[in-house]
This record gives C-alpha cells, sequence and structure tokens, in this order.
C-alpha cells in the first residue's frame, strides 16, 4: 500500500498543474500517467496557444508540457509514468496498473484529471481502417513521426478539427474538406482562416453520410443538412480519401469520479456527464477534486488554472493554509478566460452544472 | 441463353406465362421449368390437380390454368425453387408476387425491399405483403404490374447500420432490435449484448448509445444513465491481482 497526501490522477495540463501547486505547499504527491510520456495532450500541440502569460500563452503546446514538468521537479512529488488508475473503492483506496504491476494507493485527497476521450458518430461505414479519430492521427503525426494519410477529410471544425487539419498541412497530407454539421464554425476563426488561406474547403451545415472502400477507405460521402440536421438528399458530393477524420468532440473520462460516487450532472456543454463540482474544483464527495477535461471540457489554459486549483483547494483541505489571494487568483484568470463571446457556451454549462 | 448464363430468355418466360385472361381472374402459379430432369413434387403435390401427372418423371410440368387457384403449395415443393404465384387482381396498380425465399434474415411485413430481376439486378423496390414461415419461407411482395414479368427475387436493402460498439461488434441495426424489445437503458442493453465491457471500457459507445435510445423513443438525451461503472476502468490480467502484495 502507497500513503500519499494527495494522488492525482492524469499528467496532462491540469494533473501536473495540480501536482505543483500541492507539491509546492510540501505535500507529498503522486502522480499517475498512463502514458510513457507526461504532459496529456500538450506534447502534440505544435502550434501557439492562446490565453495570456500566466497560462504561456504564445508558446507551443510541448513547450508547455515541458515548463509544467519543471515544475513538478520536487522530492515529495512523484511522478508515474505508464501507470493506469483503475478503480476508486468505498474505503479510499485507490488502484492502479503500474506496467505489468497492481498498486494499491491510500490518498489523503484525490485530484482527478483523467481527460476526455474523443466522441465517435455514426455512419454506414465509420469501422473502415481509415476513419480515425482526430487525436489519434495528431499523435501519429506530431508524437510518432508518421504521415498518417494521403488525403483527409476532417468531420469537424471545432479547434480539434481546424488545428489538426493545419497540422496535416503542415506534414504534407492534402486536406480535401473540413465538414461542419453546425451552422458556424465552432473553433477560434483565426484556426479556420489559416486553412482557407491553404485553399482548404470549410463547410458548415454539412456532414458526412456514409465512408466507403473496399478494404480500407476510398471514398467519403457528405451531404447537406437541414435546421433539423436531417441530410438533404442530391446534395451529396463524393470525396476521394484515405482518411477520415472525427473532430466531433470529447467526452469528459469521468470513471473513477462515477466509482467513487460523486454526483455527476448532464452538461451538454461541457461534454456530457461532468462531476458537480464547487466554484474551488471540489466535487460532492469529499476530498476528492476534478480538474481539466474530466471536470468539462475546455481549453488548456483553462486546465491549468483549474489544475492549480484543484491542487490548493485539496492542499487546503488536507490542513494547509493557503491565504485567500491565491484562490482569488485562480479564480480571476479563469473568469478572464472564460469572458468574451467564446466562453459564452463554457459559462452556460457551468450555470447548469452548480445550480 | 439459359445454357450459358442461367438467366431464361424473354421469349422462354413469354412461353410460360398465362393468358391475360387467365392473369385477370385471379393468382397462378408460373412454373418456370425449361429443362427435363428427373423430379416430380409440383405435380404429385397440387390439392387441385392442376399439373398433369407426369408421364416421365423427366417430363416438364404442364399447368391447367382452370384449375390453378394459385394455392401456393407447389412453390414449397418445388426443389429447384422455379415456382412463383402471381396474382394481377391484387390492385388496380400493383400485382402480388409470391416467391420462395431461403435466405436469413426473413423481411418484415412491411419492409421495402429490393425487388431483382432474373439476372440478379435491381429493377425496383417492392413492399413485403405478407411472409409465409414455410420450408422454404414464402415471401409476397407488392410491385408495378407492368414489371411482373421482369422480377423475380429479392434482396433486403443494402445495411445502413453504422457501428455502435466496437469491442463487441454491436451496430445500430442491433441496438435498435434490443430497443424494439423494450430494453430502454444502457445497463439492460449492456447486459443482454456485452455493449461497453470490452476494452474501451464503455468510453467509446456510452455517448453514442445513450443517443441512439433518445433518438429512437423521443426522449431528451439527459434522460438516461450510463451503464454502473464498476472498478476497473480497464482489464487487467488475473495474475497481476494474484501477485500482489503489500
Amino acid at each position: 500500500m502507497i500513503y500519499t497526501d494527495l494522488l492525482v490522477v492524469g499528467a496532462g495540463p491540469a494533473g501536473l498543474s495540480a501536482a505543483a501547486a500541492a507539491g509546492t505547499q510540501g505535500l507529498d504527491v503522486l502522480v499517475l500517467e498512463r502514458s510513457h510520456q507526461p504532459g496529456g495532450q500538450l506534447v502534440k500541440q505544435t502550434h501557439m496557444f492562446f490565453g495570456s502569460k500566466e497560462q504561456y500563452a504564445a508558446y507551443r503546446g510541448f513547450e508547455i508540457a515541458d515548463f509544467l514538468l519543471d515544475m513538478i521537479k520536487m522530492p515529495n512529488v512523484k511522478l508515474q509514468l505508464n501507470a493506469t488508475a483503475l478503480a476508486a473503492y468505498d474505503d479510499g483506496i485507490w488502484t492502479a496498473q503500474v506496467g505489468e504491476k497492481y498498486i494499491k494507493v491510500k490518498p489523503r485527497a484525490v485530484v482527478v484529471a483523467a481527460g476526455a476521450n474523443e466522441r465517435n458518430i455514426l455512419f454506414p461505414g465509420n469501422d473502415l481502417p481509415g476513419v480515425y479519430g482526430a487525436g489519434a492521427v495528431q499523435t501519429l503525426m506530431n508524437q510518432y513521426g508518421v504521415r498518417p494519410a494521403k488525403r483527409v477529410v476532417m468531420l469537424g471544425a471545432g479547434n480539434i478539427g481546424l488545428i489538426v487539419s493545419y497540422q496535416l498541412l503542415q506534414a504534407g497530407v492534402e486536406v480535401a474538406a473540413v465538414v461542419e454539421a453546425s451552422p458556424n464554425i465552432g473553433g477560434y476563426l483565426v484556426h479556420a482562416s489559416k486553412l482557407r488561406r491553404m485553399g482548404v474547403p470549410i463547410l458548415t451545415s454539412h456532414t458526412v453520410k456514409r465512408a466507403d472502400g473496399n478494404e480500407t477507405l476510398e471514398s467519403v460521402t457528405t451531404w447537406a443538412i437541414d435546421e433539423k440536421w436531417q441530410g438533404i438528399p442530391s446534395t451529396e458530393v463524393i470525396w476521394s480519401a484515405d482518411t477520415l477524420c472525427i473532430a466531433v468532440g470529447l467526452s469528459p473520462l469521468c470513471e473513477l469520479l462515477w466509482q467513487a460516487g460523486c454526483k455527476m450532472v448532464f452538461v451538454p456543454e461541457l461534454g456530457g456527464y461532468v462531476p458537480y463540482r464547487d466554484g474551488n474544483m471540489a466535487t460532492s464527495i469529499e476530498g476528492i477534486y476534478a480538474a481539466g477535461d474530466a471536470a468539462g471540457v475546455e481549453e488548456a489554459s483553462v486546465a491549468m488554472v483549474g489544475g492549480k486549483l484543484a491542487g490548493l483547494s485539496a492542499a487546503r483541505y488536507l490542513g494547509v493554509d493557503i491565504p485567500d489571494e491565491s484562490i482569488l487568483d485562480c479564480h480571476k484568470q479563469l473568469e478572464a478566460l472564460r469572458s468574451g463571446p467564446a466562453g459564452a457556451k463554457i459559462r452556460a454549462g457551468l450555470g447548469k452544472l452548480t445550480h | 441463353m439459359l445454357e450459358k448464363t442461367g438467366v431464361p430468355t424473354p421469349e422462354q418466360v413469354d412461353s410460360i406465362f398465362p393468358t391475360e385472361e387467365r392473369l385477370s381472374q385471379g393468382p397462378i402459379a408460373i412454373i418456370e421449368c425449361f429443362q427435363p430432369i428427373p423430379c416430380d413434387p409440383c405435380a404429385t403435390s397440387c390439392p387441385q390437380g392442376a399439373i398433369a401427372p407426369f408421364m416421365d418423371i423427366n417430363d416438364l410440368p404442364i399447368i391447367n390454368n382452370k384449375k390453378c387457384n394459385g394455392c401456393g403449395i407447389c412453390i414449397m415443393k418445388c426443389p429447384g425453387l422455379a415456382i412463383i404465384v402471381l396474382d394481377m387482381t391484387y390492385s388496380e396498380t400493383q400485382a402480388l408476387i409470391r416467391l420462395p425465399y431461403e435466405f436469413s434474415p426473413l423481411p418484415q411485413i412491411g419492409e421495402i425491399v429490393l425487388a431483382l430481376d432474373r439476372s440478379g439486378a435491381k429493377v425496383a423496390e417492392a413492399e413485403v405483403i405478407r411472409v409465409t414461415k414455410g420450408k422454404p419461407p414464402i415471401i409476397s411482395i407488392a410491385v408495378d404490374k407492368a414489371l411482373v414479368k421482369t422480377l423475380r427475387n429479392i434482396r433486403p436493402q443494402p445495411s445502413e447500420a453504422a457501428i455502435l460498439c466496437r469491442c463487441s461488434d454491436l451496430n445500430t441495426d442491433d441496438i435498435r432490435e434490443f430497443i424494439a424489445q423494450g430494453h430502454t437503458t444502457v445497463d439492460a442493453i449492456k447486459r443482454l449484448s456485452r455493449l461497453g465491457m470490452g476494452p474501451c471500457q464503455g468510453r467509446t459507445c456510452t455517448p453514442l448509445i445513450i443517443r441512439e435510445l433518445a433518438t429512437v423513443l423521443s426522449k431528451p438525451v439527459e434522460s438516461f444513465q450510463p451503464g454502473t461503472y464498476r472498478p476497473v476502468v480497464k482489464s487487467i490480467k488475473l495474475g497481476e491481482l494474484a501477485e500482489y502484495t503489500e
């Protein structure tokens, strides 16, 4: 049995920020990371980040991962890679698989920052080889240096769809089109404009009707949809493509929070079922905190601040004297990041969460 | 050429088709048996005695159009699936064709199937009117009267099903069948189908099954709970648990 003050599940932007915040207060922290490499999604983000200087704006994602890793370099913070958190039990014991070994952890507090899972959608042919989640394509390309495709149709014009499309172009892959079911582009418009300047069409109010191919993907049929999201016959366009990237959003990875008995709330704006939490990231179960996409899908900048806030809240719960200003500073940063028209959806979702 | 292609010529089809007058009087069997082979169940099974007794077992069947009432017994007895029953009096514009069908699953009443010609090419769509679960099953389809000489087979519409649960290989048709049977929670469908119990442990399929339930049952998405989450979130070897020491 491993005893620790704080268990952090996930070494992405939220988890690392939580570990850094709690570690700086002198707490013993154990961070479990499923991957062989820490940083979560940051390590494959080759574009410059938005936000402000507190969230490392204008640096690229993989550089930010390095900054965060530097911040947890202290003897009382242990980062365990290849470690998948498996379960949360009633008696407060958490288990994990480290390599091929089963371990038990008895923490005094927990921050769950497990991230999110890519969503999928239903269309005939969605199981053909060549139909990928956009995250998988990004991993192949930016983490492992593999050119994943020759010609891609991207489904989804949120930030992930737009960014991965652009990175595919950078990797020498042709992007036939970006297709988006919503009437408007969901991601930042500066990302969309970068693509348009490279000649990539973005078709809003369109979706994938079907994917076809003999052994692997050969063509993608798209069509226009009406205001009830139903396909409009005779608007079909057939794109030849060897890869279809699905970038239709993320679902928070909350299994451990469900297991722990946390109150869960369905908030579509935040990606589906998310843990109820107070303004300081505390779930309904004492001593369990949530941060990052597992607490609701938002940008990495929010994940870092939310992670820090969760780490500070956990430290306060464990009896460390945390000055109010530190907490308030996090609140202020979060508020700024979620302000403005681009944050309207998130604000609406958070409103449902804390009622 | 039938001998080379397996497809009878239009002249051959014409040669066994009843007269307009007979067709206007009600259902009648049509036997597409063009090659003398040693076989006679059609003649011996007809309750009306409408198929003349064979002198030689290699005789071709000859139907007495006055005696045949289109009962269809011979459809089930013909080992060559060579017999259909055609009813031109079915409606003003449509005829009813009863044909033997030996493929699973059987179509459902009301289903729109592809209607094929004698070479298997799709010619039209047809509604399934009756499904008689005999040996072999007999499917009745309603078709445009102009096509009765052309249509001779059916095939289900190509599946539009999409994979919903990759781990347990369940598609949208499978899921809709469970819902139609009255299983309307994620947990119920999970227990019956193993949905969400594979390597992904529901990460990919849970949002999809919830959406599918909401769509089919016309209920809001938030009225469905995901399946019960239990330890562990990913599969590990029992040996790893057994080897655990404090």
